[in-house]
Parts: C-alpha cells; sequence; structure tokens
C-alpha cells in the first residue's frame, strides 16, 4: 500500500425521494488498498458502492477517482468506468453471449483491443480464475460460483485499476464462496486497489488492509481488521459484530 | 446517443414524405379533360362489377356517354358509397355519380346536376304474404341500408307504424336479414330491389314507389361547374337522341342484363371471380407487406424512444402509443383518409392512407410490446454493461436488444397476423382489397354465404401460410 489517493469522496449524499440513504459519506482510499465495507442490511453501504461509478447519480458531494469528479456531471462517465471494474451480487453475465464473448464484448467495442488479442487475453483470464475449459460454454450451464468467476474475469479484461465489490458472494451457495474469495485473495496480493462490500467477515479479518462499518448512511467507524474486530468502539458496531459473529 | 435517435426519427419522417410525394406524384396529372369521378362500388343496377370485374351500370353507362357526346374524359374510381361521398367533398374527386339522392341537406354542400333518374322507395318482403302492407310491420323489424332514402323513408314513418329500423351497410346483409326472419321487411329504391329479384332474390314488392327520388350527379358545392354544365348538356342530348332509354331499359327492362343463368356452385363462383378474387388477395398481401414494414419500423422507433434515459423521449412515446393504440381502427382510417384532406386540401390516396392508418394503429401495438420485451430484460445486464464503460447504444445494441427481440418475437408474428387481418377494415375507405372485393361480388350475385366462405378460405390459406413462415423464421434466429 502506498500513499497515493485513488479515490477521495467528500461529503457524498444520496436522496430517494425524499429518503436520505447516504448521510454525507467521506472516505479516501489509498493507491493498492483493499477496503472492505461492512454494515446491517439498508445501511446504505451498497448504494455507495453504486455511486462510485455512477450506476447512481449523487445527490451532492464529489467522488474524485484519478483526479477526475465522476460526481460532476460534465465528466465522460463512460471513460472512468473503463478504469473502474464492477462485479454485482447476480454475477449479470450477458445471457446472449458465451463465456469468451462476455469477456471479449467490452475489449472491442470501446477499441482496446483487436478481436484476436481479445480472445487470447480472455484465455489466459479465464485461466486466472481457473476456468480455462469453459471458453466456448454459455453462461447458463455454468455454476453461480462459475459465473461470478467470469465475471472479474469480464471486469478485468478491461485492465481497470479499482475494482468494485457489490457483496460478490452472497448470492452463492456455500461451497462456491471459496472459489471466488480465492480469486479476490489473489487480486488483492497482486495489488488492485479494491474496495469491497460483503458479509464474509473472515474475507474482511484476512485480505483487508481497512474495514470501514456503515450504518444509517454514514461511516460510524473504520481501522484495521484487528481494531475493527477486537476493539470496536461504537456500539452499534459491537451490536452488529456480535449478531453477525455469534450465530 | 440520444442525438442518434432523433437521427432515426428524422430519417423516418423524410423516408414517410418520400414515399408519399412519390405517390402523389404518380396519380395521372389532372389533364384538361379528364375528371376524377368516385362511384359506390356496390350499388346495382347502377354501378357494380359485372362478371368480367368490369364497372357497369346504368351511372356508368349514363357518365360515358355523356362524357363522349361532351367531348370530356372520366377516370371513374369505384369505392364505398360514403367514401365517394367524402372524397368529393374533401376535394379529393371532382364528381360523384352513385345513385345519390338530391336532398337538401346535400345541397348545403354540394351542387347537383338535373335529376337523372327518378327513383322510389319501395317495401319488399317474403313472398309468403305474411307482410304485404305497412300497417302489418307494427311491433316488427325493417332492414334499411345506411344513408339511404329508404333508411330516410323508415324513419319518417317509423312512429306511424311502429316498427323498429334496423342498418346494415350493404344490401345483401339486408336481403339476408329479411330472408331469414329478422327482419320482417326492407325498404329500397325500387330499380335496385327489382334487379335483386331479378337477380333471383327471393323476396316480393309490395307497395308503390313513395318518397320519389331523384337522383343526380353532385360537384363539391362552387367547383366544377363546368362538368356540371357538360354533364346537364349530356343528359338532355341522350334523352333525346334515345340514348338514354336505351341504356335504362338494358338494366330494368324485361331483358335486361342478368346473371342468374351463370354457374352458382362454389366452384362455378370461384371460376366467375377468380380475375377478382386473385386482385383483390394481391391488393390485401401488398398491403399487408408495406404496413407490416412501416409499422415495425414505427413501432420499434417509439418503443425504442420508450426506453433511453429521457423523460422528453418516454413522454413521446406513451403518448403516442396511448392515442394510436386507443383509437379504433376504422376511426383512424376514416379520418386519415377523409379528415386530413379537408383540413389541408392535400389529396391521399386511399392506399396511402390505409399503409398510414396501419401503421399508427398496429406500429402502436409493436411500440408497446418493444417497451415491454426490452424492460422485461433484467436491469442487471444493462448496470453490468455500463459498468464497463460501454456508452448506452452499444449496450441497448449488442446486450439488451438481442435478449428482447428475442421476448418480442411472439409478440411480433402475433401482430403480423392481426395486420393481415386488419387491412380487411380499410375496404371501408374503398381500397378493393379482398374483404372489398368480397362485397362487390355479392353486390353483383347477392350469393352471400357462399362468397364469404369462399373469402374466409383465402383469409385462412395466407395466414396459415404466414404463421409457417413466421414459425420457421422463429427457428432460425433461436440462438
Amino acid at each position: 500500500m502506498n500513499e497515493k489517493i485513488k479515490v477521495k469522496v467528500t461529503n457524498l449524499i444520496k436522496n430517494f425521494g425524499d429518503n436520505q440513504v447516504l448521510k454525507g459519506i467521506n472516505l479516501e482510499v489509498h493507491d493498492n488498498e483493499v477496503v472492505v465495507v461492512i454494515g446491517p442490511s439498508g445501511s446504505g453501504k451498497s448504494t455507495f458502492l453504486r455511486n462510485l461509478n455512477r450506476l447512481e447519480a449523487p445527490t451532492s458531494g464529489s467522488i474524485v477517482i484519478d483526479d477526475t469528479d465522476i460526481a460532476d456531471p460534465k465528466t465522460d462517465i463512460n471513460k472512468v468506468r473503463e478504469n473502474i471494474g464492477m462485479v454485482f451480487q447476480h454475477f449479470n453475465l450477458f445471457s446472449n453471449l458465451s463465456v469468451s464473448e462476455n469477456i471479449m464484448l467490452a475489449p472491442v467495442e470501446l477499441g482496446k483491443a483487436t478481436k484476436e488479442e481479445a480472445a487470447k487475453q480472455a484465455k489466459e483470464l479465464l485461466a486466472r480464475v481457473g476456468l480455462e475449459s469453459k471458453y466456448d460454454a454459455t453462461v447458463q450451464s455454468l455454476s453461480g460460483g462459475q459465473q461470478q468467476r467470469v465475471a472479474i474475469a469480464r471486469a478485468l479484461a478491461m485492465n481497470p485499476n479499482v475494482m468494485l465489490f457489490d457483496e460478490p458472494t452472497s448470492a452463492l451457495d456455500p461451497e462456491m464462496v471459496g472459489d471466488v474469495l480465492g480469486v479476490m485473495k489473489q487480486l488483492a496480493t497482486q495489488g488492485m486497489t479494491m474496495i469491497v462490500v460483503t458479509h464474509e467477515m473472515g474475507f474482511a479479518k484476512e485480505v483487508a488492509d481497512r474495514v470501514v462499518f456503515v450504518d444509517d448512511g454514514n461511516i460510524q467507524e473504520q481501522g484495521t481488521p484487528d481494531e475493527i474486530f477486537n476493539h470496536p468502539k461504537d456500539p452499534r458496531l459491537q451490536n452488529f459484530l456480535d449478531k453477525v459473529l455469534n450465530v | 446517443m440520444k442525438r442518434s435517435f432523433i437521427r432515426i426519427v428524422g430519417g423516418l419522417i423524410a423516408l414517410l414524405s418520400l414515399f408519399a410525394a412519390l405517390n402523389f406524384s404518380t396519380t395521372p396529372a389532372k389533364a384538361e379533360t379528364t375528371y376524377q369521378i368516385a362511384t359506390d362500388s356496390t350499388f346495382p343496377p347502377f354501378e357494380f362489377a359485372n362478371s368480367h370485374n368490369k364497372y357497369v351500370g346504368i351511372d356508368i353507362d349514363l357518365l360515358h356517354a355523356i362524357a363522349k357526346d361532351q367531348g370530356f374524359k372520366v377516370n371513374i374510381k369505384p369505392t364505398s358509397f360514403n367514401a365517394a361521398v367524402q372524397s368529393v367533398q374533401s376535394g379529393q374527386m371532382d364528381g360523384v355519380i352513385a345513385g345519390m339522392s338530391i336532398t337538401k341537406e346535400r345541397e348545403a354542400t354540394f351542387d347537383f346536376s338535373k335529376a337523372y333518374f327518378m327513383s322510389g322507395v319501395v317495401m319488399a318482403a317474403k313472398p309468403n304474404g305474411k307482410v304485404t302492407s305497412l300497417k302489418q310491420l307494427r311491433g316488427k323489424r325493417v332492414a334499411v341500408k345506411t344513408g339511404t332514402s329508404g333508411a330516410q323513408y323508415a324513419q319518417s314513418i317509423h312512429k306511424k307504424y311502429g316498427f323498429k329500423i334496423v342498418t346494415f351497410d350493404e344490401s345483401n346483409d339486408m336481403y339476408q336479414d329479411v330472408l331469414t326472419g329478422n327482419s320482417a321487411a326492407t325498404f329500397e329504391d325500387s330499380p335496385v330491389m327489382k334487379y335483386a329479384i331479378r337477380q333471383g332474390t327471393k323476396l316480393k314488392i309490395y307497395t308503390k314507389p313513395a318518397l320519389s327520388g331523384p337522383y343526380g350527379f353532385a360537384v363539391k358545392k362552387g367547383h366544377n361547374q363546368k362538368l356540371l354544365r357538360m354533364f346537364n348538356n349530356g343528359l338532355a342530348d341522350l334523352k333525346a337522341n334515345g340514348e338514354y332509354a336505351r341504356i335504362t331499359r338494358h338494366y330494368l327492362g324485361a331483358k335486361g342484363s342478368s346473371d342468374t343463368t351463370s354457374d352458382r356452385t362454389f366452384l362455378g363462383l370461384i371460376k366467375q371471380n377468380k380475375g377478382a378474387l386473385l386482385s383483390g388477395f394481391e391488393q390485401t398481401v401488398w398491403l399487408t407487406i408495406v404496413a407490416i414494414f412501416f409499422a415495425t419500423l414505427f413501432g420499434v422507433i417509439v418503443g425504442l424512444l420508450g426506453v433511453v434515459p429521457s423523460k422528453f423521449c418516454n413522454g413521446i412515446s406513451t403518448t403516442l402509443i396511448y392515442i394510436f393504440r386507443g383509437l379504433p381502427l376504422l376511426v383512424l382510417a376514416l379520418f386519415i383518409y377523409t379528415g386530413i384532406p379537408s383540413l389541408t386540401g392535400q389529396k391521399i390516396p386511399a392506399f396511402i392512407a390505409g399503409i398510414i392508418t396501419l401503421m399508427f394503429n398496429e406500429g402502436a401495438y409493436i411500440a408497446a410490446f418493444v417497451k415491454g420485451g426490452i424492460n422485461a430484460v433484467d436491469d442487471g445486464q444493462m448496470e453490468a454493461a455500463r459498468s464497463l464503460g460501454l456508452p448506452f447504444g452499444k449496450a441497448m445494441r449488442r446486450v439488451i436488444l438481442p435478449q428482447g427481440i428475442r421476448i418480442m418475437i411472439p409478440s411480433f408474428i402475433n401482430q403480423f397476423i392481426i395486420t393481415l387481418k386488419d387491412t380487411s377494415i380499410l375496404s371501408i375507405i374503398g381500397i378493393i382489397e379482398l374483404t372489398q372485393t368480397g362485397k362487390i361480388i355479392i353486390a353483383r350475385n347477392l350469393e352471400g354465404f357462399k362468397v364469404w366462405a369462399i373469402v374466409a378460405i383465402i383469409y385462412l390459406i395466407v395466414i396459415t401460410l404466414l404463421t409457417w413462415l413466421s414459425n420457421w423464421v422463429q427457428r432460425r434466429v433461436r440462438l
């Protein structure tokens, strides 16, 4: 982890009608840092993540990624998104395309690679997530865990320098979770800047550089995994950990 | 992305106006002496298609004879009576000759020639003698044809004699209603009734002609006065030289033209009317193909406008769908064909009006399921595509549309079949497609049941072929 600030969120507010979901979030993420966001459901952590690549438009505040303010409506959001990979809870693989076509679509469509280059890259990426045999497979023939690993490969095909994970293992059968987390760990050790919303406390303890606890639309506490899990100060965090760890 | 949609819409408008312009320019330029005359297509013995599918009748023969006598040319266009009257009113045609009674109301919007025929309304009923006078109609039903003197006569006396009026669009339907016993009698113009009885209709005339009505040739009030003068002069000449008497005798005399001797079996009817049925069938197929093309274009564009991220475009889409899906096809067809020209003064050929009607109506349904099909694709697909940096248009084209189209295909097939059937409604604006052809044949030979059965079978055959074709296409595109 180095000192360069990759993502700087300042006073981020998001309203859905009269309902204020994000109430002024401030957060800095450094280059190569892995930040895990935890919190009860409905706390606003997914909304926060979706603001970072403007799948939801911020109501106010600023989000600067690599010196570009993406909350500014004048920003060409498509250019910025090329550098921000996103992995969804429900994978969202393109069901009209094969596994390799899923991975190749964006690089080819956006002129980042020729078809041949993209095909070669797709093979490499599939090997990296352990699915080289699924190159020509249909999306429907894959298990949930396999689909999520393809989704990660698809995001990586654009060579992003930040990856956002929105509860990537929540929709998986328990025995599939390990494979996906394995790929994510590998990414973290290779130095990818990652912001991960998850309920996998084990992953947070092991991989996170920093853990952020969000509740009621704001960051209530943040720190190293040791500080958060072993010495929580905020009573809401204590209560939350009590519920998720002592099942 | 928004810009490219606007470009598509602009392109469509340009294409349509080109299409329209081409057709306007191909309608024969009005040479000095060629007049466009509208007539009914189903009013024997005044106008009807003979067994060679050629229009003949007292009106037609008189007009040709007058034109020859006065040295002008006519181009006679058979359509429905209402369409004929309205096309002159809106300036699309120069004059109308269609067994049209001269009435006070009509004189407000038309200038009539001198009467060229004196008609009168008679009552006809089954020849079993149960109903032989107006007095016996109390509590019963009387069949009349909309807009005719018979209908007017019925209206004027129905309180006095206490009968109920039922109206029909076609003479044959009206006679059938009496023959089946639903109605006790019918009021019809005496020459028309005489001709029908001579064609084999099992009805009998029981009253003397009442409400004697003069028939006149009409032009739009204040227009085509020269044509009107020539008609009057020609009519006088024809009466003087005996040509008038020869024509009327040919159709109404004891030894006039008659069709009763011809073969009335199914096969016989098909053989006699092969030409007419084939050309009606061609017109139906042609209407269907062109209409499907434009309706799909219109529907896809309006459907896409409904899903682009622009409140303005969404509003336009919703409004267009609301209007054109909400309007009955019949109303829309009449509005476009007769309404728009009377507002703008610009003529619209019936075929173009029909295509525009179907484009809007069927297109609105297509737009609705295009919109629905796209909305049925999981939101996550669009989010994933956008999160990779794909612009909206590319995401739509490569990810959303291919999935949406698969959802839409059954609806498309359904809509194509509906479009084929809906072309029959365009007979109302006088397009001589399959249904109108059926009406025309029946007007001549009064074989309603058999002719409609033939027409129905032709429709079923085409629909079966279309369904097979659609299923074949569907199998090819299923991935």
